[in-house]
């Protein structure tokens, strides 16, 4: 770990939200009703705590970040350490210097909390004492209890049922915390009700799980809380970021490549969007987003108008995607498997700002072990992805003959999904 | 220094309630302090429009209304109110924009709003104005927070009579947005009039004046209040006419 003076601590974590738009390449296409049907958009005033809906829409650079929010950032452990992957250079016999940013020092074990407390907060000081979600392997329902817990707030987390029974401990984990966690489809929506209805074991799937979550939010006048994608979400996850901005300057590192996984991009968005709009350094960075071969989002995804959930509550986005009624493989890097990217990074992938790659699962359990026993942390499978793509530069540089300094993003530890791995293991030992 | 009126911009769907209603309301408005009109010829995909406005055009494509043969039946009308903007997106008119043209030039109409160009047309919007132009239409350009200040600069240049901004993502509906703010950070790199749109309350119509807006449209509202009574949508304008007269 890189290690900081004391009085540097507290000036690392920023005192803003860095906000993308105003900084954008090109027009945002904004969002969009269907042609069809009710105002999405005048549906989400319902949705969303205002305050969240005006930030998704805001054109202010930096956003206040609100002292009650920094505050609990401070109690759950930002400002997050960067550390120089020393042994993974040393393993790659790499001239490059190797960072990473580890979010899954975080209590929840993944950087979803940054967004999940402000939306909660924003929820609470409307007077709105509970808020609903939906969660696929787990990562973001765990976020949003430990939010509503922070706040002495309900939560109720619409949990896909194949991941309901299949992972007792994320269940556990958010029922520890206070959350009421219902096993989605169920009998609290009409969508669930229906789905039941024409099969009652119906394993789920993240789309319905959103439609369940909005749906009892509005039933109830709750509040939805969103995880990824959309603009706001991908602003609240700038803190990492910033703070990474801040704890490079302190050691005199300039980034020559910034590098992390993309499931709908709040994390890539969160930790690469300060370079991209306002890091000021001397060289020209790379910036390189990762995703899953087997959801071959980028490769074969079209930019285009589409819905972020399957259940289409939410207002159309103009974004890259493979459809909202895409059903994703079974892999195990569940926060991967998402069927669109945020707006502004589809917009940054079509200029060509962004670059990108694509792993497959067999490729990224093998990063993950290697940089399980070169570091000492299990990675999450969706951050292995970066962690491949780190490797895989560090290569191409030395081929070159070039030193960079690379920087990546490490979104989560993965010991929580290690039944995933032992699977994916069996899974990769089979084939091979 | 001579005081400036500010700018009332009516949205009305071309042809909505009834032809006769429409007429009706386009003759008394014009008359109470409307500066310009902004006609809306029915598109495919009101895209970017918001639920009042997509309702409009909803009932006058099932009353089978023939939208550009009420263009044309409005000459009379337009030689005394002057000020009108045709507006449609270009989406339905990739390929025949020089046919959408001729009859905005044959129905004596000399502006034209396409509120998706600078969205989904904005590589090429250069080369429409300039078509345009040589037709004899300025182009109206519509801008919104999400576009990039650099492009808004740029087109402000361009856009006749003045440039329309609209400061919530969709027409008509009430998203939090803080209109003083938006207002404020590009009213200096607008180098032409600036006028101020989209969900617009009377509160906010005061504060966007504050920051700097040289006038306001409404279209929503006067569409809830025509499906009324004719009336009810001229009430409103007199009320807003008000609001910009005491801003003077």
């Amino acid at each position: 770990m890189v290690i900081f003076d004391k009085k540097y601590i507290d000036n690392i974590i920023p005192k803003y939200w860095y906000n993308i738009i105003p900084d954008l390449p090109a027009p945002l296409p904004p969002p969009l009703d269907p042609p069809e049907g009710p105002s999405r958009i005048e549906l989400s005033k319902k949705i969303l705590p205002s305050e969240v809906l005006r930030q998704q829409f805001t054109i202010d650079r930096y956003v206040p970040i609100p002292d009650e929010v920094i505050e609990k950032y401070q109690i759950i452990g930002r400002p997050t350490p960067l550390f120089r992957a020393y042994r993974l250079e040393k393993l790659l016999n790499t001239k490059s210097r190797i960072y990473f940013k580890f979010e899954g020092a975080l209590p929840t074990g993944s950087h979803k909390i940054n967004t999940a407390i402000p939306q909660v907060y924003y929820a609470y000081i409307e007077g709105i004492d509970h808020v609903t979600t939906e969660t696929g392997a787990g990562q973001w329902g765990s976020a949003v209890a430990l939010a509503a817990a922070l706040y002495k707030m309900k939560a109720t987390v619409f949990m896909v049922r194949a991941s309901y029974e299949h992972k007792p401990g994320r269940r556990a984990l958010m029922e520890f915390l206070g959350a009421k966690v219902v096993s989605s489809p169920s009998n609290l929506s009409r969508i669930g009700r229906e789905i039941l209805s024409v099969n009652p074991s119906h394993p789920g799937s993240l789309g319905i799980a959103i439609s369940e979550a909005i749906e009892y939010a509005l039933e109830n006048n709750f509040r939805y809380v969103m995880g990824s994608v959309l603009d706001v979400v991908l602003m609240h996850q700038s803190v990492i970021g910033l703070e990474t901005v801040k704890q490079l300057e302190l050691i005199g590192e300039e980034p020559d490549v910034i590098v992390a996984c993309v499931g709908g991009g709040s994390n890539f968005g969160g930790f690469a969007y300060p370079f991209i709009g306002i890091y000021n350094g001397g060289k020209k960075i790379r910036f390189i987003a990762v995703g899953s071969k087997e959801v071959s989002k980028f490769s074969k995804g079209g930019y285009r108008y589409d819905f972020p959930d399957t259940a289409k509550s939410l207002p159309m986005l103009k974004m890259i995607t493979l459809g909202s009624e895409f059903i994703p493989p079974p892999i195990y890097s569940g926060g991967l498997r998402y069927h669109g990217l945020a707006p502004s990074l589809s917009l940054f992938i079509n200029k060509g700002v962004v670059e990108w790659r694509e792993y497959s699962e067999v490729e990224i359990l093998e990063a993950a072990r290697l940089f399980a026993e070169s570091q000492g942390i299990i990675p999450a499978p969706e951050s292995a992805h970066a962690i491949k793509a780190v490797m895989d530069l560090a290569r191409e540089y030395d081929k070159e003959g070039e030193s960079k300094v690379i920087v990546f993003n490490l979104s989560g530890h993965g010991l929580l999904d290690i039944e995933n791995y032992s699977s994916m293991m069996k899974r990769y030992a089979k084939a091979s | 220094m001579p005081i400036v009126a500010k700018l009332l911009v009516v949205y009305i769907t071309l042809g909505f309630p009834s032809i006769e209603r429409f007429k009706e309301f386009v003759a008394k408005a014009a008359n109470i302090g409307v500066d310009y009109f902004e006609f809306g010829i029915l598109p495919k995909y009101a895209k970017y429009d918001g639920p009042a406005i997509r309702r409009s055009y909803d009932y006058v494509r099932k009353l089978g209304i023939d939208t550009k043969e009420v263009l044309r039946s409005l000459k009379s009308i337009l030689k005394d109110t002057g000020n009108v903007i045709a507006l449609t997106y270009l989406e339905d008119y990739e390929n025949n924009f020089e046919h959408l043209l001729k009859e905005l030039v044959n129905a004596e109409i000399s502006k034209l709003l396409l509120p998706d160009l600078l969205i989904d047309y904005v590589d090429l919007y250069k080369s429409y104005i300039e078509f345009a132009k040589k037709m004899g239409i300025d182009l109206t350009l519509f801008v919104s927070p999400s576009m990039p200040d650099k492009l808004i600069e740029e087109v402000s240049k361009e856009s006749k009579p003045f440039l329309y901004y609209g400061i919530r993502p969709t027409t008509g509906v009430q998203i939090p947005v803080s209109p003083s703010i938006l207002v404020k950070r590009i009213r200096s790199k607008v180098q032409s009039k600036l006028v101020i749109g989209f969900g617009l309350d009377e509160n906010e119509i005061s504060e966007v004046l504050n920051a700097g807006a040289d006038g306001i449209a409404i279209g929503s509202a006067i569409i809830n209040a025509i499906e009324i009574r004719v009336d009810e949508a001229l009430k409103v304008i007199s009320r807003v006419r008000g609001i910009l007269d005491g801003h003077r």
